[in-house]
């Protein structure tokens, strides 16, 4: 039997949401792994795997096509365009037989969200409560944190664009907060 | 224009006039005027009732402290307010408001009979009176004195308002904009930081704008105002926010601010917001929110026209409004004087000043009589007259027992100033008392926090100004000329000629209470302000008291003849003023209110008109009814269709979580009570979790995908918990093991397929996995791939039939299930929610937890201990289980009841008894947890837990219900249907 399979992410939001001059897109499907590697396998880990694992939380590294964030001491995650971390599973998978380490694949657990224009990150602190300020949250920032009530991933990409992850069925909470607050911005 | 206008004078528009209504009447008044200040443009100072009394009511202040004037504005269908301060409202073209608390009008109100009986209404009156008989409570009494007690009536319809709420963080965040407010932002702006600076008021600039005779650095104030304000405007990291009430302090300089966007305008277009709630988080706070003056207490105080002397100043400098045409201003403070030498200045006559003190300053009385201002010093008012506004007072001597009268139309009062502490409180900071003029100050903050100017005590201009600029930073003294502020004396009580059962002099106003009340209070022993408080209502009101509470704390103390601070001051808590709640919930309404959870698959389930229900934050198909099925004949032939042939399940919801590393099998022996180590890799096993106490936590079935590899599944509630569960005893407990846990409970959608034909169903689109029954027995799981999407492929069974659970990337879930749905047209597939499960593994008889267990069921009680290994030598909940309690003979235990009558569907819940006709109270045996009607069985099934249950085989039990019915039920094993599992094994 032939089978067209659609990939859709599994949730019913808009795929894209103007509030002034910021806008709120789907990132589109992404390669995620949740990778767990003991301090002292860390670099040898990063140097199998071609990137870095920042040692620092909250931090991030970036090859064309690959984003690593570090989450905890012993905790990353891995956000690859589908090109670029195709394979990766696999490769992780077999450094685990060697390494201090788990890998997980979590690409469709979560929705990835991009939001960016001037005034990104209003849009963002309609339900983070974090400290946005360049200071307080650099470009290439990483954290875990809150979206009123819903978990989320919060990465700085540049000053004024985000990705905001979270799991899937929690997308439509999220992009809802920001169209409500996009259409409330819009007239006052 | 009104006789009561003073144009020329205050910020409102005169080029803009605007007309509105109170009570039906139409009034003028101009942009920028408030219902109150544009009233008694008009003439008007009757604006309410009183809540207890009914006693006409007009405004005692002019801003958020006024407890009097209350009305009701309405603006438009599903948008009237109750309970608004006349003060505080902007009038637009066409606003309607109107009084409340009176029947049937505001000039002639029937409830004032309450007014004439008062005396037989003292403080506790209610709660004395009104004890008996006990069922007239609720009927009669309780809506009765809701109905007469009144504020305005809450709003029963929808509010179709829109509201926001964001968060936001600053450097320095500055509460009010008076002086100290505008030189700390001043000083501030100046650094590299980021500032916010709020007023409640539409004006910024607090008491500069009605101190036309002050000057700064040789600017009026006015344009030293206007001056600075543009510096601000302009400085780029300062945001000025009017119309904004810091309503909440909270931890660690989180402070929430409600902003009013739209209740000032006419015109608003649809979907606008109305409020938005800042949630701020400030490195530092400049608390900058002045001093509430305070009335004084005598008989008659609370007539129309009496007001605080500070409220007329504000109405005549910001609205340009005079209260009357002929003030006497009774005082014990000189501020007082101020404001009269202001009003004489504005061309209003100035009767007399009534000065409670002995002693007076020589250049006051002087400046009165330059201004042909006659001074009563040692006097002070004893009575009042008037109807709807005051017409006359009566002063009184005591040591020469002077009585006269004095015409007037409004009566000023200043009993000195209170510093309000409001929001330094809420921060917990602390206070102390300062006896000499009679008020609380901050003392040692609890935030990085400080509190400046009349809010500190440092009343003055200059002050001001000064510890603004130093809280700011800067170091800036300012030059001021400004009229001395002066002293005053705190009177815990004025004298009077009259008897005390003839007088009603007012300590709270909105509330109703008197002095009188307060000394019956104490009288009747409540010696704690916070006692004196509840007993009486004083403060309790919605203005928290902003103009009682320091007066009714010193008639207290008098009357138990202790300090102030040995009796006490009650506890401010937020908001600061009466708060919307649309604004608090910003935009968490409706579908934002609360997350729904759904699945990938559940579009479809909606799309073909399934029922859900909501199961934790998610939500689940609960059945599909066709043709108008109800819920009993869908699930009968959902059950039946499964049972027959083939049904279709959405299972994503099961909280999924991966245990990976070196030491998962160590890790899962220790969090499950049953072995996991010979598990073979492709094997399933059924796993249950217990509690560190060794009651039932959570279930579900486990796979091991490799050698360091599990597949752990949880019940759908009990997902979050679980995970948290297993990480904190990695954490803590077992830090030595390498294993990592990572939820993946949304990476996978789970598509359970039950029936004879579901392996026929797969068999043409599963590829990589031989899917034989040799080769793939019953508790399996396969990795291989189905229509082309990667799978971990489950045999198991929730149901009892041949079972399959296909996990694929939740991406695909609603594709993959389509598929599955047409192609199994050719088995007769039906789609099946929760409450067939449920009676599926009720029929045989697998446990929910949640509801066949409360979290006080042990494995033995649940008739589980072949799953408790008494090999390993520990895992979590182990110890607990030998603890006395839990081995002890009769506990509640699982089992099955049939009922004697099969179409009886016990009822979830219900009580089951040995003995019916036992008296009332029986003995209780224990409840029925599970019960459905299965229609395979053609008869009812039931599970419950039932004191010595296991040892009751056979007996029957009685299930009494309401309405007298009482339900026979015979105990039996809790597995009703294929009890030799022989179903599972259909080729």
């Amino acid at each position: 039997m032939s089978f067209d399979i659609k990939i859709d992410q599994g949730v019913e939001i808009p795929e894209v949401l103007q509030s002034g001059r910021v806008v709120a897109e789907l990132a589109g499907e992404k390669v995620r792994l949740s990778l767990r590697v003991k301090s002292a396998d860390r670099t040898a880990v990063a140097k199998a795997l071609g990137f870095t694992l920042p040692a620092k939380i909250g931090a991030t590294s970036s090859k064309v096509g690959i984003t690593c964030a570090c989450l905890g001491p012993d905790e990353w995650i891995v956000i690859a365009d589908q090109d670029k971390g195709g394979k990766l599973y696999g490769k992780a998978l077999k450094l685990a037989s060697k390494y201090d380490m788990s890998v997980t694949d979590v690409s469709f657990r979560n929705i990835g969200i991009t939001v960016t224009g001037e005034g990104a990150a209003d849009m963002i602190n309609v339900g983070c409560p974090l400290d946005l300020r360049l200071a307080a949250f650099p470009v290439g920032s990483c954290t875990r944190s809150v979206y009123e009530a819903v978990p989320i991933l919060l990465y700085r990409r540049a000053e004024d664009s985000f990705t905001v992850e979270c799991w899937r069925s929690f997308a439509p909470y999220v992009v809802g907060l920001m169209a409500a607050h996009r259409s409330g911005a819009a007239s006052t | 224009m009104s006789e009561f206008r003073r144009p020329g004078r205050g910020l409102v528009d005169y080029d803009s006039p605007v007309k509105f209504s109170f009570d039906g009447k139409t009034y003028d008044g101009f942009e920028g005027d408030t219902v109150a200040s544009a009233l008694l443009a008009s003439g008007v100072h009757l604006m309410g009732r009183s809540f207890k009394y009914h006693r006409p009511r007009g405004p005692v202040g002019a801003g958020s402290e006024e407890p009097n004037a209350l009305i009701t504005v309405t603006r438009g269908k599903g948008r009237m307010t109750p309970n608004l301060r006349a003060t505080t409202m902007e009038i637009y073209a066409g606003k309607e408001t109107a009084s409340q608390n009176r029947y049937p009008g505001l000039g002639f109100d029937a409830g004032a009979f309450n007014n004439v009986f008062s005396a037989f209404f003292p403080a506790g009156f209610y709660n004395k009176t009104f004890m008996w008989p006990k069922s007239f409570w609720d009927k009669v009494y309780e809506p009765f004195i809701r109905k007469m007690a009144g504020l305005g009536p809450a709003p029963t319809e929808v509010d179709p308002d829109n509201y926001g709420s964001v968060y936001a963080t600053c450097d320095v965040l500055i509460v009010g904009s008076g002086p100290a407010g505008l030189a700390a932002a001043l000083a501030a702006s100046k650094k590299d930081q980021d500032v916010i600076l709020v007023d409640e008021n539409p004006q910024l600039g607090g008491s500069l704008i009605s101190s036309p005779e002050v000057t700064i650095d040789g600017l009026s104030a006015a344009d030293w105002r206007a001056k600075t304000l543009k510096t601000l405007e302009k400085s780029g990291n300062v945001r000025l926010m009017p119309r904004t009430t810091a309503i909440g302090y909270y931890h660690d300089n989180f402070v929430a601010l409600a902003e009013r966007h739209t209740d000032h305008l006419p015109m608003v277009e649809p979907g606008r917001i109305r409020e938005t709630l800042h949630r701020i988080r400030a490195g530092e706070v400049i608390l900058a929110q002045g001093a509430i003056e305070r009335p004084l207490v005598f008989d008659g105080n609370d007539r129309p026209g009496v007001m605080l002397a500070s409220a007329a100043q504000t109405y005549l400098n910001i609205y340009g409004v005079a209260v009357g045409k002929e003030l006497v201003v009774f005082t014990s403070h000189d501020s007082a004087y101020n404001a009269a030498f202001e009003l004489a200045g504005a061309n209003v006559r100035i009767a007399s000043i009534i000065d409670a003190r002995r002693e007076v300053h020589a250049h006051l009385i002087e400046e009165a009589e330059r201004r042909g201002i006659d001074v009563h010093i040692g006097m002070v008012v004893s009575g009042t007259k008037g109807k709807k506004r005051i017409s006359e007072v009566e002063i009184y001597e005591s040591v020469h027992n002077d009585r006269k009268r004095i015409k007037c139309d409004a009566l000023l009062m200043c009993g000195g100033w209170t510093p309000s502490l409001h929001l330094w409180s809420h921060s917990k900071g602390s206070i102390k008392w300062d006896s000499q003029t009679g008020v609380y100050l901050p003392d040692k903050a609890n935030e990085n926090c400080v509190c400046i100017g009349a809010s500190n005590g440092d009343f003055g201009v200059k002050a001001a100004l000064d510890a603004g600029s130093k809280a700011g930073g800067g170091r800036k003294t300012y030059k001021t000329e400004e009229p001395d502020f002066g002293v005053g004396e705190v009177f815990d009580h004025l004298p009077s000629y009259k008897k005390s059962s003839k007088t009603k002099a007012f300590v709270d106003f909105q509330n109703d209470v008197t002095d009188k009340d307060i000394k019956l209070a104490v009288r009747e022993g409540f010696h704690s302000i916070e006692h004196v408080k509840r007993y009486t209502t004083n403060g309790m009101a919605t203005d928290q008291g902003k103009t009682s509470n320091l007066n009714a704390l010193e008639i207290a103390s008098k009357a138990l003849g202790k300090d102030a601070p040995q009796v006490g001051l009650t506890t401010f808590r937020p908001p600061y003023t009466p708060t919307t709640f649309g604004a608090l919930c910003g935009y968490r309404t409706d579908d934002l209110f609360e997350v729904t959870r759904k699945t990938a698959i559940d579009p479809w389930a909606e799309g073909q008109g399934a029922v859900f229900e909501p199961v934790g934050v998610w939500r689940r198909a609960w059945y599909f009814p066709q043709d108008g099925e109800d819920m009993h004949a869908a699930v009968a032939r959902e059950c039946k269709v499964t049972r027959d042939s083939l049904g279709i399940f959405d299972a994503s919801t099961l909280g999924k979580i991966e245990v990976v590393g070196p030491d998962a099998s160590k890790f899962m022996n220790l969090m499950y009570t049953n072995p996991w180590s010979k598990l073979g890799v492709g094997a399933c096993r059924y796993g249950l979790m217990l509690g560190e106490n060794g009651y039932i936590y959570d279930d579900g079935v486990v796979g091991r995908i490799a050698e360091d590899r599990f597949h752990v599944t949880t019940t759908t509630g009990g997902a979050p918990r679980v995970y948290r569960h297993m990480e904190d005893y990695l954490q803590t407990e077992f830090p030595e093991l390498d294993v990592w846990l990572t939820s993946t409970t949304e990476q996978w959608s789970v598509i359970a397929l039950n029936g004879p034909n579901a392996r026929k169903l797969i068999a043409p689109f599963v590829e990589g996995i031989d899917l034989s029954p040799e080769a793939f027995p019953h508790m399996a799981v396969r990795e291989g791939s189905i229509f082309g999407i990667p799978t971990r492929l489950f045999r198991v069974s929730f149901s009892g039939e041949l079972g399959f659970e296909i996990n694929i990337p939740s991406h695909f879930g609603l594709a993959v299930w389509k598929a599955l749905f047409e192609a199994g047209q050719e088995y007769n597939i039906t789609p099946y929610g929760t409450e067939t499960m449920h009676v599926l593994r009720a029929e045989k008889g697998f446990i929910i937890v949640g509801q066949d267990t409360d979290g006080t069921v042990t494995p033995q009680d649940a008739g589980m201990n072949w799953i408790v290994s008494k090999k390993k030598k520990d895992f979590v909940g182990k110890r607990s289980l030998q603890r006395s309690d839990l081995v002890a003979e009769g506990r509640k235990q699982l089992i099955g009841l049939l009922t004697d009558d099969p179409k009886v569907v016990l009822e979830e819940g219900a009580q089951i008894v040995a003995d019916p006709n036992q008296p009332i109270p029986m003995d209780m045996l224990g409840h029925v947890t599970s019960s459905y009607w299965s229609e395979s069985l053609g008869k009812s099934v039931a599970m419950a837990l039932v004191k010595d249950g296991f040892n009751l085989m056979g007996q029957t039990l009685h299930i009494p219900m309401a309405g007298g019915v009482v339900h026979k039920a015979t105990v039996v094993k809790p597995v009703f249907y294929d009890p030799n599992g022989e179903r599972l094994n259909v080729l």
